[in-house]
């Protein structure tokens, strides 16, 4: 009995956002898109609760044939995709409204939206529990296809550009994952023979330690590079600030809360079978050289925008970085970390473009300087880019403080794992800590230039409270909560993923 | 067929890679964005002899399907959407290269010399009839994406983009005899749906910026 509720689980994280996304080409009216829409998302929160209960009580489950493969490290995935799918959910009800009311864009072309957000929300959930490397490599594509269109949304001429950019770098980089894929079923066919598994996690682990070690070098170097332009490392990254000021603000929040991690998951899941041929610390340097160059080139680049979002976008990268080197140092507390730091950063990012959404629709310019005494203006607003601005900067009592502490820690601890840099070098840990320096400050400054002083004249004051309130709260909440005390489960199930990672 | 020996087989699917990789180069030299599309239409025909070469010498089915697939999107549905596209427009050639036709294929020469020596070391562990074919495909790859760099026409960077394709699919039926079916099904729907989004995009580009010139793509910046 326990095995069919389970089943039917797993079923139903794919099944409602595929329903949902066909019924919302049929359906014209508002209400009922977004109420097909939380529903669906609602379902897909319930069923990940479930699995996720049965990968706490046997490691791992896997469903249909094998097709579904998924573990502690995909439970949390999952968990981010929910949690901030369920949020963007809520926040899109006051935000996409406004939108039509305003005659931005047709009422017709709602549905259009709402289909394409179902598509994005289904391609990711199907990348993070594909067994096979393949359909991982079709589901990430498709996310890519999927958001194409969501940030051109608004059909302006800038909104067109960031589009297509988005569209061709992403997709040139993710062929080139696609030759790493090819590559890593090469050398497992030499050793497993059988045609139709030999993709497959659950078929790779086991073997992993007889694929020979040249084929998955070059494999893993084209994989890393090919999701490496997904998670927006730099020098992969231009596309990234364009399409996170372009998007819509839901769009956004999911982009860089959720996409983005679940390309780190990729990298993460070709790293375990990598590491159990190759010297773990030709992948860890990889990970952590890259993650070091994105830390402090963003850092840098955060100091030069007068945009909030692209600020935003460029703190992605910085994020992003920051948790590469924590999965690459290794160690417990480096994955823990790194994993941690995934969890931390896809809330705070959503809610500050929650926030940055609110007020583009207020003051209807993205530069900073225009923006002022939001206290006043949109006071929850102005909470809220508070918030995820301090969380963001990692100051206590936030989660991130947690988390950056942890990889800076574990950084100092066992230094760069590479094999060009002598070992015991202090150099990183400066270079880190100087960055964080200038991106704490450059960061601070912007955002409480925003948030306080008189507002302007022309500006409407006051904020009426609406559902897109809600997950604000919620988002705000948890940042502060986990800083606080981490919940027991949520710590169990981060030590259970990283272990995996550790394993070989 | 007593005269279909290994060797003799080696050196058929070898020719066949190879004229994929000769037509990848006559795309570089082409300035025409018509007869471009041609080529790659040409070239994904070889893709497919290539494909189903190997899936008659080794007996594989499934590199059949991949096959027929091969000329059903790819030669005949995207050069019919990219030619649709086209007349559309109101530029037929690629004026102004950054890098000129000698150039490039000077460096596309060296880009075929980089893919050979990068898969030195991977290439005896293949199979002996498509030995060669994942150097080529690589080679291909990497072509793509110079071109990919070095055109400014949404068109032509639509193309290059689907050369590189063709690149990994040979990569794959080379060092793999293909893909599991599902997988390949997979990469067709995403390559397919990717070149219609692009065809839908120099669309809105042309109306929008009353050219397909990637350059006038600068408005966001620092």
């Amino acid at each position: 009995m326990m095995e069919s509720t389970v089943m039917i689980a797993v079923g139903l994280l794919l099944l409602p956002p595929l329903t949902a996304g066909c019924l919302s080409l049929l359906i014209n009216s508002s209400r009922w898109l977004h109420v097909i829409n939380l529903i669906s998302i609602g379902t897909l929160v319930g069923a990940e609760a479930v699995v996720a209960r049965a990968v706490f009580l046997q490691g791992s489950v896997t469903a249909f044939a094998e097709i579904v493969y998924i573990d502690a490290l995909s439970s949390v995935i999952l968990f981010i995709i929910g949690t901030v799918g369920l949020a963007c959910s809520l926040y899109m009800r006051s935000y996409m409204d406004e939108q039509v009311a305003r005659g931005v864009i047709a009422p017709k072309r709602l549905s259009l939206f709402f289909f394409l957000f179902h598509m994005f929300i289904l391609a990711m959930v199907l990348a993070t529990v594909a067994n096979s490397l393949g359909v991982q490599w079709v589901a990430i594509e498709a996310t890519t296809l999927a958001t194409t269109f969501l940030i051109a949304f608004w059909r302006r001429r800038e909104s067109l550009e960031a589009g297509w950019k988005y569209l061709i770098l992403c997709s040139v980089g993710i062929s080139l994952a696609l030759f790493g894929v090819v590559l890593m079923y090469y050398s497992s066919l030499r050793v497993l023979g059988d045609v139709s598994s030999a993709l497959n996690i659950t078929q790779l682990q086991q073997v992993a330690a007889q694929l020979d070690p040249h084929i998955l070098k070059l494999a893993f170097v084209f994989l890393f590079v090919g999701y490496g332009t997904k998670v927006g490392l730099v020098p992969m990254h231009s596309w990234l600030p364009d399409a996170y000021t372009e998007a819509p603000a839901p769009v956004a929040a999911m982009l860089a809360g959720v996409l983005e991690t679940v390309a780190v998951y990729a990298i993460l899941r070709c790293r375990g079978i990598a590491d159990q041929a190759l010297s773990p610390d030709f992948t860890g340097g990889l990970l952590a050289l890259f993650g070091l160059i994105s830390f402090a080139l963003a850092a840098f680049f955060i100091l030069l925008q007068h945009n909030y979002k692209r600020l935003f976008a460029y703190s992605s990268i910085e994020h992003m970085g920051l948790a590469m080197v924590g999965f690459g140092v290794g160690g417990p507390l480096g994955t823990f970390g790194g994993l941690f730091h995934l969890v931390n950063h896809a809330f705070a990012k959503s809610l500050a473009f929650f926030a940055a959404g609110n007020i583009h629709r207020r003051f209807k310019t993205v530069e900073i300087d225009q923006v002022r005494g939001l206290t006043t203006v949109l006071p929850w607003s102005a909470l809220a880019l508070l918030i995820s601005g301090l969380a963001l900067t990692a100051l206590p009592p936030f989660a991130l403080f947690t988390s950056e502490m942890q990889i800076i820690t574990a950084l100092s601890s066992s230094g760069l794992p590479d094999e060009w840099t002598q070992p015991g070098t202090r150099i990183p840990v400066v270079i880190l800590l100087l960055c964080s320096v200038v991106a704490f400050a450059g960061f601070l400054y912007r955002i409480t230039g925003m948030v306080w002083g008189p507002a302007p004249k022309d500006v409407v004051p006051g904020e009426r409270w609406s559902v897109g309130h809600v997950p604000i709260i919620l988002l705000g909440t948890m940042l502060a909560g986990f800083g606080l005390a981490l919940p027991a489960s949520l710590r169990h199930f981060v030590e259970m993923a990283s272990a995996l990672l550790l394993s070989r | 067929m007593s005269w279909l020996t290994p060797h003799v087989a080696t050196q058929i699917v070898d020719f066949s890679s190879a004229m994929l990789l000769l037509t990848c180069f006559a795309i570089v030299a082409q300035r025409r964005l018509s007869a471009c599309v041609d080529l790659f239409a040409l070239q994904s025909l070889f893709l497919a002899m290539t494909a189903a070469l190997v899936a008659f010498l080794t007996g594989s089915r499934h590199i059949y399907i991949a096959a027929a697939l091969t000329v059903v999107v790819k030669v005949i549905v995207i050069p019919r959407v990219l030619k649709g596209v086209i007349e559309r427009l109101n530029v037929t050639r690629e004026l102004v290269m950054k890098i000129n036709v000698p150039a490039s294929l000077l460096i596309c020469g060296a880009l075929v010399m980089i893919a050979f020596f990068i898969t030195q070391p991977i290439i005896p562990f293949g199979h002996l009839l498509t030995r060669d074919s994942l150097a080529i495909a690589l080679a291909i790859v990497l072509i793509g994406f110079f071109t990919m760099i070095s055109r400014q026409k949404a068109v032509t960077q639509l193309i290059a983009f689907l050369v590189m394709e063709n690149g990994l699919f040979l990569g794959a039926t080379a060092a793999t005899y293909g893909m599991p079916l599902i997988v390949e099904l997979g990469v067709f729907f995403d390559v397919l749906v990717a070149a219609l989004i692009a065809g839908i995009y120099t669309n809105r580009l042309q109306d929008a910026f009353d050219s397909v010139d990637t350059v006038h793509l600068s408005e966001l910046k620092e």
